[in-house]
């Protein structure tokens, strides 16, 4: 071929051209043709492609199987590549327009490609009829999409990756040799063995809500998602057990949800959300459960502190600020200051019991004592007949009694007691003193003559305790106060005899005291000569041996 | 009458003067009572007083050593008579609170019930002072319950005002025949836990009440305080077999009593001085007790 992309296209063009029922019958000119095509596309994407053993599709003497072989070993490593490309421009939309606008012309030409080698595999490849019916589909949906350039370059990346994604159903982890889809399958059919499930009944329900939920889609998106979920059905597992998604995330379904998203826009997002989280329920986990609780909670929480509060939990409230009777139906909460008035129960008796018997068996009583009060009134004398005969004669009775009568004072006392007499006479005092003290008008009680020497004492301090004036007059007669004898006579009045008989008297009288105080003298001197001369033991004059 | 209750109350107030003096010559006495008890050289203060004081301390008897206070003066000769109570209710009685007063009337020895009527306090008390009785027992009620005991010391004693809570009246018991016939025997009395100076005071008032009993009677009266309310029980007591085994019945009403009032003077008396009240609103009030423990 000596201009090979020319002779491509001139293939592509003419394998387009031919009528479909021509193609269903083996021709070798077609097989060329196909061939060349297939070649020419290899080559267009060898570039992009990071490193690939084949430097050209070798389609001589190769079949299908082989050729097949050789695109796939080209586009894998693309795969990876072109959905990070993929997600990036999902990311940052405005970037794409940039590419776009370099790419414009090339994509162009790209896009037909694109187009006749869908027919062509359409027709080589019988098996992949729903993928490639999909693709057509996908393929008249970006055509309706008004951004149609924008998602072109999207759509061809996707269109091989999104094959590949249907295909494998896997992200990251997979690779040649760890294919997530096997994995499962093989686990599904492994656990229907050992439980029974019915899988294909849960697959069938699950795809019934996901029906229902997808009101807003269009028709074509509905199917494309409901194949999609067939798809994914497969292999996922209904049995809500533990499973790689409900760790990692049921990354699946969230790439065909998104591509969706991406050639719709955003009016299906809520619908493809609730499909999410319908799609959730049915494989929730405890924690997941435990999730939602708490979130409702909280969401609940959050309502209710946005309302106003309820008028208890208010401050000061008063009567017109909360419902009417609402106070009725509160319990209102003091605090009181007293203690509560004690509940008599039976332990209260019975202990109160056990205290009065201990008390009767102790015979503590709390009665009345009678204080001892001094009696007001002293005991009455009683007094005693004495029945002995009398001592005394009849006549001594009379002989006293008439004593009595005229002289008082010589009368024998009656009293029985010394004590009983010196008591009432000091009792006696006291009244004089007392009465003194209490009458206007006091008038002493009269005298009593008796025998008693009269003290030479101003009369007045004898008789009134409160003298009001200080008189000398003696209680004594002036004749008892006088000591002396006869006539006494001044000094003027003396006669000469009389002195003279006077002065005799006198010096008699004195010489004989002298002569007396001589002899008292003499007598004094001897006795304590006497004694002096006792003491040295010396015998005296009238001793033993005289 | 007059002229004798004026010269009694101003011998009360004299007393009352004194008592400072008395008492600072109370403790020296007993100070040297005791310096002469123990052995111990006199204190040294007292050095100069003391020949005087020794001398009257041997003239002392009992009733001259304790030093005599105005606060219970008023029980001072009690003792010496039988005391003479007039009970009577509130205005209007209903008929639960005149079975009360009935029931009341023999718990009380030698009590008088006599009829409301009209009559106003102030005249009851004086023919009350009249007729030498020596207390006087107002009961109150709240709608045929009893809640509410005030008992007045007639000369010029003190009124206690009680409120009282829980009441049983042997009405209440239908059962004639098991409670039978209330005995009129002096009772013998017991007041348990009267341990402040207030509870002292309050039990003398209760003591005072009832007359000197005889030491083999079988009724027993009891006032029994636990956190400041007194509970009142009646009881009659048997001993069966041997010295520890002891019967008790019930008989007679039963009722907490709480005292929120002392007055020094009585009930007509208005402007008497208080000698103690309830402080409910005070925020320590639950937690001190006045009466005993």
């Amino acid at each position: 071929m000596a201009k090979p992309s020319e002779t491509g296209m001139e293939a592509l063009h003419h394998l387009k051209s031919t009528d479909p029922p021509a193609l269903l019958a083996p021709s070798p000119t077609l097989s060329q043709t196909a061939r060349t095509a297939s070649q020419h596309l290899f080559s267009c994407l060898k570039p992009y492609a990071p490193k690939s053993p084949f430097d050209q599709l070798l389609t001589d003497g190769f079949d299908a199987e082989q050729i097949w072989q050789q695109i796939d070993l080209l586009s894998q490593p693309l795969l990876s590549t072109l959905r990070r490309q993929v997600k990036h421009l999902e990311k940052h939309p405005e970037e794409s327009k940039i590419v776009l606008k370099k790419e414009n012309e090339f994509l162009d030409g790209e896009r037909k490609i694109l187009e006749e080698k869908e027919t062509k595999r359409f027709d080589d490849d019988v098996d992949d009829d729903d993928m490639d019916m999909d693709m057509d589909e996908f393929d008249d949906e970006e055509e309706e999409e008004e951004g149609g350039r924008r998602e072109s370059e999207k759509g061809e990346s996707e269109d091989e990756s999104g094959e590949m994604v249907e295909g494998k159903g896997g992200e990251g982890i997979e690779d040649k040799f760890l294919k997530i889809k096997e994995l499962e399958e093989y686990l599904e059919e492994d656990e229907a063995r050992e439980y029974g499930l019915d899988r294909k009944k849960k697959k069938g329900e699950l795809k019934l809500e996901e029906e229902e939920e997808e009101e807003e889609e269009e028709e074509d998106e509905e199917e494309e998602d409901d194949d999609d979920d067939e798809l994914d059905d497969e292999y996922e597992d209904a049995e809500e057990n533990a499973r790689y998604e409900d760790f990692f995330g049921a990354k699946k379904k969230t790439v065909p949800k998104r591509k969706s998203s991406l050639s719709n826009g955003s009016d299906e997002d809520s619908g493809l959300n609730d499909d999410g989280a319908v799609e959730k329920k049915g494989g929730l986990s405890t924690h997941e459960k435990q999730l939602e609780k708490l979130q409702s909670e909280i969401e609940q929480m959050e309502k209710a502190n946005l309302e106003p509060k309820t008028w208890t939990m208010r401050g000061e409230v008063t009567a017109a600020s909360r419902p009417k009777n609402s106070a009725l139906e509160v319990d209102l909460d003091f605090e009181h200051n007293v203690r509560p008035a004690p509940v008599i129960t039976e332990e209260i008796t019975a202990s109160i019991e056990d205290m009065i018997k201990q008390r009767i068996i102790e015979g503590r009583f709390d009665d009345i004592q009678k204080v001892s009060s001094l009696p007001s009134t002293a005991p009455k004398e009683v007094k005693q007949l004495d029945e002995n005969k009398s001592k005394k004669g009849l006549a001594e009775v009379y002989e006293e009694e008439y004593i009595q009568k005229t002289n008082p004072a010589a009368a024998p006392i009656s009293f029985s007691d010394e004590q009983k007499k010196e008591a009432s006479i000091l009792f006696k005092k006291l009244c004089l003193k007392l009465d003194a003290l209490s009458h206007f008008h006091f008038a002493p009680k009269p005298v009593i003559e008796d025998m008693s020497i009269q003290a030479n004492v101003p009369a007045l301090a004898m008789e009134e305790i409160a003298p009001t004036a200080v008189s000398d007059a003696a209680m004594l007669a002036p004749e008892e106060v006088f000591s002396g004898k006869g006539d006494i006579k001044e000094e003027a009045e003396v006669t000469q005899a009389e002195r003279k008989r006077r002065r005799a008297k006198k010096k008699r009288k004195f010489k004989a005291e002298a002569v007396k105080r001589m002899t008292k003298k003499a007598r004094d001197n001897t006795a304590l000569l006497n004694h002096n001369e006792g003491n040295h033991l010396s015998v005296p004059n009238g001793g033993l041996f005289s | 009458m007059l002229r004798r209750n004026i010269r009694l109350r101003r011998e009360y107030l004299y007393r009352k003067s004194l008592e400072g003096k008395e008492r600072v010559l109370y403790e020296k006495k007993r100070k040297i009572k005791e310096a002469l008890a123990e052995g111990k050289p006199i204190p040294t203060e007292l050095r100069n007083e003391e020949a005087a004081l020794r001398q009257e301390i041997d003239l002392e008897d009992e009733n001259t050593a304790i030093p005599k206070t105005h606060i219970d003066d008023e029980y001072a000769n009690a003792t010496e008579r039988d005391p003479k109570i007039l009970l009577t209710t509130s205005r209007n009685p209903s008929a639960p609170l005149i079975q009360f007063v009935k029931e009341l009337k023999f718990v009380f020895p030698n009590a008088e019930r006599i009829n409301r009527g009209g009559q106003v306090i102030s005249e009851i008390i004086e023919s009350c002072r009249a007729h030498d009785y020596t207390d006087i027992i107002l009961v109150h009620e709240h709608r045929g319950v009893p809640d509410g005991l005030i008992i007045s010391h007639l000369p010029f004693g003190p009124t206690a005002y009680f409120g009282l809570l829980n009441v049983v009246t042997r009405h209440d018991i239908k059962d004639k025949k098991a409670i039978g016939t209330m005995p009129e025997a002096y009772p013998h009395l017991i007041l348990n836990n009267f341990k402040t100076k207030l509870g002292e005071r309050t039990a003398n008032i209760l003591k005072h009440l009832f007359p000197m009993p005889k030491p083999d009677t079988k009724r027993i009266i009891t006032f029994a305080n636990q956190s400041d309310y007194i509970s009142f029980r009646h009881h009659i007591y048997e001993k069966h077999g041997g010295p520890k085994s002891i019967e008790l019945k019930e008989i007679g009403p039963r009722f907490e009593m709480r005292l929120y009032q002392i007055k020094l003077g009585t009930m007509d008396q208005s402007e008497a001085q208080i000698e103690w009240v309830i402080r409910p609103y005070m925020n320590t009030s639950k937690k001190r007790k006045f009466i005993g423990d």
